[in-house]
């Protein structure tokens, strides 16, 4: 019973240090640092606001350079290949991101994830395309989804995601510029995610620890203490 | 070399502490790679992990296989444990991107075959218990402050000090594998 009884205090005390840091415990696959929101969920602990990014990118003889644009926190990052904008008689041209004050709502979409617009003083050459990641917080479920409005009142249209991408980021290509955020339908149930007891899940998964570790120490502790030792006692000694 | 690795256990213990640090500071970097190179990586650093388990018995790392049931649910228990704050604060259980949940997998067994099984029953070997549990926690933070951020290695090191505990009190890593496995398909 005393291993039992430390055992819980080992849970208790765990249970305690990953309440201080969201998301908890983790093992590394997670987001190696905090997502920065505009509207941080209740979950989040403290927040920093998100950081906006800009980016100058040379026209040479006529065709505009490669590079990357991307915010402070690098929460957004947007390539551009060489020639990707419609560069006529510019030296220069600017993009800029910035994270959206607001958090809009739209009917049947749930973001995941801040809205960023992206402008640039040009637009993208016909058939020419960006490639757009965000990162997004492992406190919400994997987006299915990149969204686009030319309005943050909307509408917003899917954009699609590529398949792979980096751990807790979500790529897909852009051919022109505007709102940006990532999410999921609402009407189906956000991917990757399971959900418990419609938002009752503290009390259920309390319940459902007691019964389990109940189950699970007693018949190792009475095994011990009728035994004297356990069979993986003996496995070990053996 | 082998002989004295036999033969001293100071020297077991320094040996595989050295090795887990490399294979899991290697991985550390190696999640930094685009796309599916991390998740090969990943895997591939949970294979090398269970290699410091090579040359001991099933039996000393508490891979027995007597009431693997009791085993096994003590580490869903354990695993419910680990993930509790995470679902708590979210209202669900996040999961990993399919992808990823391979590489998981394979690295959480690999850590605690590492940590729990083959570091801990070395350094049982040369102090204790005490030794033992407090020795693997120590190394588990440590091989995690590459990837983590200072505040999230109190977090780490109270999971390594519970799993630890876990393999003293029932003297398994079944448990530990169960557990480790659930929380990081979740985290």
């Amino acid at each position: 019973m005393r291993r039992l009884g430390i055992l819980v205090g080992a849970a208790v005390t765990y249970l305690f240090a990953a309440w201080m840091v969201a998301p908890g415990f983790y093992d590394g696959f997670g987001p190696p640092q905090a997502y920065n929101w505009t509207c941080p969920p209740p979950q989040a602990g403290a927040n920093v606001k998100p950081s906006s990014g800009h980016l100058d990118i040379k026209v040479i003889n006529g065709v505009s350079d490669a590079n990357s644009a991307f915010t402070d926190d690098g929460q957004v990052v947007i390539g551009f290949l060489p020639g990707t904008f419609d560069s006529a008689g510019k030296t220069t041209i600017s993009v800029d991101i910035v994270p959206l004050d607001s958090c809009p709502k739209p009917p049947g979409i749930s973001f995941v994830t801040n809205v960023y617009q992206i402008t640039a003083s040009a637009p993208p050459a016909k058939g020419k395309t960006a490639s757009l990641t965000l990162r997004y917080s492992n406190l919400e479920p994997d987006p299915s989804d990149v969204y686009r409005a030319s309005d943050p009142a909307g509408p917003w249209k899917s954009i699609g995601r590529n398949e792979q991408a980096a751990p807790f980021t979500v790529d897909t290509r852009v051919d022109s510029f505007g709102y940006f955020a990532a999410g999921y339908p609402t009407a189906s149930p956000p991917p990757g995610s399971v959900t418990l007891g419609g938002g009752q899940t503290l009390p259920i998964i309390v319940a459902v620890l007691i019964v389990v570790v109940v189950l699970a120490g007693l018949p190792l502790a009475i095994v011990r203490r009728r035994q004297g030792s356990t069979p993986a006692d003996e496995e070990e000694k053996g | 070399m082998l002989s004295v690795l036999r033969s001293h256990a100071a020297a077991r213990v320094v040996a595989i502490a050295a090795y887990v640090l490399v294979v899991e500071w290697t991985r550390a970097l190696a999640i930094q790679a685009p796309g599916a190179a991390a998740v090969i990586a990943l895997v591939l650093g949970g294979a090398a992990l269970g290699v410091a388990a090579v040359g001991w018995p099933a039996g000393r790392l508490g891979l027995g296989t007597s009431r693997l049931g009791l085993r096994l649910l003590g580490g869903v228990a354990l695993g419910v444990v680990l993930i509790l704050p995470a679902a708590a604060r979210s209202g669900a259980a996040p999961m990993l991107p399919v992808g990823l949940a391979v590489a998981a997998v394979a690295v959480s067994i690999g850590e605690e075959i590492a940590f729990r099984g083959a570091l801990y029953a070395a350094l049982e070997d040369l102090g204790g218990a005490p030794a033992a549990v407090v020795g693997s926690t120590l190394l588990w933070t440590l091989a995690h402050a590459l990837s983590h951020p200072p505040a999230f290695l109190g977090a780490v090191a109270a999971a390594g000090l519970l799993l630890a505990l876990w393999r003293w009190a029932c003297r398994d890593l079944v448990g530990p594998i169960v557990g480790h496995v659930i929380a990081d398909l979740a985290l």
